[in-house]
């Protein structure tokens, strides 16, 4: 790089806030404080001349754990690389391809990076060189995700950052308001709903809203009531079972009159019968264990004797 | 009002193309083909640009300079014409049928359109090496003694363009004749002039209209002619002599849909006899999960894929059982107040839903494809049996 020397800076000197080149969003990784705080800065960050101090090109990460560490150590000054006389593209090229070289970006960073290439590159350059780097596709879904996540509460996106809320779960909950995100937040807080469940419940979600025309916000609301336990939690299993009885009624009520005419055979109890998956398709399953010839001998006698007739009202479609 | 007693509407209506590109994208190996010339005849102010024969990649970069709302791609199809229907899975009673396989894609804009998910091709697609689609149902067609239902609106609508590709006229020419095949074209549009001033034999030819009740045809159906449109050119076609087929596909589950298909399907028996209609097919709304997202992306106004859907035997979504059901037996005895003897089959649908609705199921695909076949009069004469249909 003939354009960028090394050289001593102040931390103080260095404009965390500026965001020119958001190559990084998320918690420092571990391995990271542990390399630096043992070994010292191994490889100096890249640096920019900006309007309020340095801009940070490349090692944001890096700079934020040596600010941690200064905190403590009082040790404010650092060797870095410093551009000059290089376009904001070309560093933002060489920030991207230097990160890429080394790791995945989160959500939180694609987005960012998206979103600041289109203020400084035209679209064209942002189609063919920038989004396939970012593996984006070119497709309006893709582009409104990110512009969503650019446009979320810190809250929301330092959980998508931590991987515990989905691409997919943004593409639902981006046209939602923020109060209706905010209340989102809040409910995986309280119930700690893991990612996958998350996407479950958040598509149910979406689906009964547009069912019935109602905002995900009331009924998130009427949801959360239904699936507080006894103490007052959200009871996460209870939660699931509301939105699905909601989404599914008829689903639900089939499901309750299997059950309920399961009872009126009593040679049924020591068995199990499983009904096909979402009673589509025509296969049952019976279920039973035995320990040895007799055993299997009885079960044999005791199906035998069973009337065809109990069979095809225990296999009727309600 | 019956098909004797139809009123002609404006002849300009049925010979316009519901898709008028400005581009024409010619792949360079398809350029001599008389085809492309004859289309981009009748396109005189379009821009007609020759392309070397895309890769995937090479058709999304083209996709971002021609926009494919007003681009027709003519290419050369290098794979098999004539293929089984995808829906050929043993869990699910399918009819056998065959597809010609003559284009991809169409500008109608259906909400619930499943090739939203299928094709990787942006761009409709005409192909143009018709010698060697001919070729082909030559060889065959040839193989004694076997019937073949066959048609070309799986993969796009068989007329909404018509008017510029004039390949009615083509099929007709080599189906009108054909003695052991039929031929099924299934369309949303009205652009049937080709088909009513053709002067040769037509055959046993049939003409079906996909139909829907009025509300998702307004809502849903993008540009798609109006359901009293559509059954209007069936009564001008089943007058010249065109058997005509109907498709309830997909039936689906809203608010009010009672009265909604009740009043489509008096809307058909204003305009055609029981006797007009081959055949009528009946298949609700199912889905490959991840249409879901792309349906959405594209349509982000409907609501059509928040309903009871469940996880099918063939992997794809569609109603629960009960919804199905209630749907298809409203319908079943609609259309058999008026016609109680036209043949209604499902398309797609378990044995268990057969034997409920209409009291009997087809065994497998065979049969149900047989049945098909019996009510076409060639597969009749051709079988040296009395016509009988399958009722």
């Amino acid at each position: 790089m003939n354009n960028v020397r090394t050289d001593h800076c102040f931390l103080a000197d260095i404009d965390f806030a500026d965001r020119t080149f958001p190559f990084s969003y998320g918690a420092l990784p571990a391995r990271l404080e542990k390399s630096i705080a043992t070994a010292g800065l191994l490889q100096p960050p890249l640096l920019v001349a900006g309007k309020n101090g340095f801009r940070i090109v490349c090692g944001w990460r890096r700079l934020e754990v040596l600010r941690k560490l200064a905190d403590e150590s009082g040790e404010d000054e650092i060797l870095v690389n410093l551009a000059k006389n290089i376009s904001l593209q070309e560093l933002f090229r060489r920030a991207l391809w230097e990160n890429l070289a080394i790791r995945e970006f989160n959500l939180v960073e694609t987005a960012d990076i998206y979103c600041a290439a289109l203020k400084i590159f035209t679209l064209d350059e942002v189609e063919k060189k920038i989004m396939p780097a970012l593996k984006i596709p070119l497709r309006p879904r893709f582009r409104g995700r990110c512009q969503a996540i650019s446009g979320f509460s810190q809250e929301l996106r330092d959980l998508l950052a931590a991987g515990s809320v989905d691409a997919e779960t943004v593409d639902l909950i981006k046209e939602w308001s923020a109060d209706e995100r905010s209340a989102l937040i809040d409910l995986v807080t309280e119930s700690g709903l893991r990612r996958n469940k998350l996407r479950e419940v958040v598509g149910r979600l979406d689906d009964l809203a547009r069912r019935d025309q109602i905002s995900p916000f009331e009924l998130l609301a009427d949801v959360r009531q239904a699936a507080l336990d006894e103490a007052g939690n959200i009871d996460v299993e209870l939660l699931r079972r509301q939105l699905k009885a909601r989404l599914y009624p008829q689903l639900t009520a089939a499901h309750l009159e299997f059950v309920a005419r399961q009872e009126k055979f009593p040679w049924l109890k020591p068995f199990r019968l499983d009904p096909p998956p979402d009673f589509e398709g025509g296969d049952y399953r019976l279920n039973f264990t035995f320990t040895d010839s007799k055993e299997w001998e009885e079960i044999c006698a005791q199906l035998n004797a069973v009337a065809l007739e109990d069979i095809d009202e225990l296999c009727r479609r309600s | 009002m019956n098909s004797a007693a139809v009123v002609s509407l404006p002849p300009a209506k049925y010979s316009r193309s519901l898709f008028r590109p400005t581009t024409v994208l010619v792949e360079d190996e398809a350029s001599d083909y008389p085809l492309v010339e004859s289309i981009v005849g009748r396109l005189p102010n379009a821009e007609v640009v020759v392309v070397k024969r895309p890769t995937s990649a090479d058709l999304v970069r083209l996709s971002q300079e021609f926009s494919p709302l007003t681009t027709l791609f003519l290419a050369r199809h290098r794979g098999r014409f004539l293929k089984a229907c995808p829906g050929t899975a043993e869990t699910y009673r399918c009819c056998l049928y065959q597809i010609l396989h003559l284009g991809l894609g169409c500008n109608i804009g259906c909400s619930y359109c499943v090739l939203q998910g299928y094709l990787n091709n942006p761009f409709i697609t005409q192909f143009v090496n018709l010698d060697d689609a001919f070729a082909e149902l030559d060889r065959e067609l040839a193989r004694p003694g076997t019937f073949y239902r066959i048609g070309t609106g799986e993969f796009t609508d068989s007329l909404f363009m018509d008017p510029l590709t004039g390949l009615a006229t083509l099929l007709l020419d080599y189906f009108g004749r054909c003695q052991n095949a039929v031929l099924e074209l299934k369309t949303k549009s009205v652009a049937i002039s080709a088909l009513l001033d053709y002067p040769g034999e037509i055959g046993e030819t049939i003409v079906s209209w996909s139909l829907n009740a009025p509300r998702i045809c307004a809502k849903e159906e993008g540009h798609a002619a109006a359901i009293e449109e559509r059954l209007t050119a069936a009564a001008l076609c089943r007058q010249r002599g065109y058997r005509i087929g109907l498709h309830f596909d997909p039936l689906l589950d809203f608010p009010g849909w009672e009265d909604e298909y009740r009043q489509t399907v008096a809307s058909i028996f204003a305009h055609l006899k029981g006797d007009d209609i081959i055949w009528i097919s009946i298949g609700a709304f199912r889905f490959m999960p991840q249409v879901k997202d792309v349906l959405k992306e594209n349509h982000p106004q409907t609501n059509i894929t928040a309903g009871e859907f469940i996880r099918g035997l063939d992997g794809k979504q569609r109603y629960f059982s009960t919804i199905r059901r209630r749907l298809y037996r409203f319908l079943v005895t609609e259309i058999r107040r008026y016609a109680p003897n036209v043949f209604i089959y499902f398309c797609m649908e378990d044995q268990y839903l057969w034997q409920d609705t209409f009291g009997r199921a087809p065994a497998d695909n065979q049969e149900l494809g047989h049945w098909l076949d019996k009510c076409c009069y060639r597969y009749m004469r051709l079988k040296g049996t009395e016509a009988e249909g399958a009722k």
